[in-house]
């Protein structure tokens, strides 16, 4: 193989890591129960970037995650599921955007819908859903792109 | 057996001799005019050989030495000189094309990227929207959405109110 065509293949590499680099993400889902407690157990890693947000907008110590999913998007058309034992979340990708992925996202609760949105969820702006109250807390959904 | 031309120019030149020369200047018929006429042509010639005679050199070294130049640079011209030769074979055409395209690759790749740069959104767009949202009015009839944006971690919220309260027993994983 000439010293060229070593030259253009690894410039094909090169490129094809980058499109692939850029184009591969996590997508991590939760459903968080948002509670106030004497001892607040810690913060989820997955949650770190957004406790101030957390505890500052909807005034609760302590968060648990009671389901969660995480999707590596390759073609960014995937769809799953985050359940809990009542609660499921539905996440469908409808595609790639610009900053980040259009989804469509389902709340049900058992096989009831409880609420439906779409959204473009950005690479670096998560996206934080207040659903039902349960009890004394607050079911949140969660999307970030790892 | 000379002709009469060949023993005047002869006789001029002083060449003819004895019976030669005896029997040619019995023949002219006019002695007195044939001197008069050589001694013009002697005359002539002395003339010619003081003018015409080459000019002597007064830079006699310099003129040599600007021919030297001259047939050196001649010599180089005509020798083709190995690091042309070499230069030459190097940008072969095959070469010449391979280049060509490695760089216009390398263009392509480098616009590629910047086109790619500029499209991205600016930075108010890297904060994640909802375009739209609904829930069942039958289940809640009362429910009230409204979005905003928590800049500080750049948050996006969607806040719904108004959706039916659950036991707590609905928070088990």
């Amino acid at each position: 193989m000439g010293r060229f065509s070593r030259a253009a293949v690894l410039l094909s590499a090169l490129l094809a890591l980058h499109m692939t680099a850029d184009a591969a993400a996590n997508v991590w889902s939760g459903l968080v129960m948002a509670t106030n407690a004497p001892q607040p157990t810690p913060l989820p890693a997955e949650l770190d970037k957004i406790e101030d947000t957390l505890k500052d907008t909807f005034g609760y110590n302590q968060f648990q995650i009671i389901g969660q999913a995480q999707k590596t998007l390759k073609t960014g058309e995937e769809d799953w599921l985050a359940s809990s034992k009542y609660f499921s979340l539905h996440v469908d990708a409808k595609g790639e955007t610009g900053a980040g992925y259009l989804l469509n996202l389902q709340l049900f609760k058992e096989r009831e819908l409880l609420l439906e949105t779409e959204a473009k969820l950005s690479k670096r702006s998560p996206l934080v859903i207040k659903g039902p109250q349960v009890g004394a807390g607050q079911l949140l959904l969660v999307l970030v792109v790892q | 057996m000379k002709t009469f031309e060949e023993k005047w120019t002869a006789w001029i030149d002083g060449q003819l001799e004895g019976k030669e020369l005896a029997e040619f200047e019995a023949s002219l018929p006019d002695k007195e005019a044939a001197e008069a006429e050589k001694q013009d042509a002697l005359k002539l010639r002395t003339l010619l050989k003081t003018q015409l005679a080459a000019r002597p050199m007064s830079n006699a070294e310099f003129f040599n030495h600007q021919l030297r130049q001259a047939i050196a640079g001649d010599e180089r011209a005509a020798a083709p000189s190995t690091r042309t030769s070499t230069r030459a074979s190097w940008w072969s055409i095959g070469r010449l094309v391979w280049a060509g395209a490695g760089s216009l690759a390398i263009f392509a790749l480098c616009t590629f990227f910047v086109i790619r740069n500029d499209t991205k959104p600016d930075q108010s767009q890297y904060l994640s929207q909802i375009l739209n949202a609904r829930v069942d009015p039958a289940v809640s009839p009362n429910a009230t959405i409204s979005m905003f944006e928590s800049k500080e971690d750049k948050v996006t919220v969607l806040w719904v109110d108004g959706l039916q309260s659950l036991p707590a027993e609905y928070a088990a994983k």
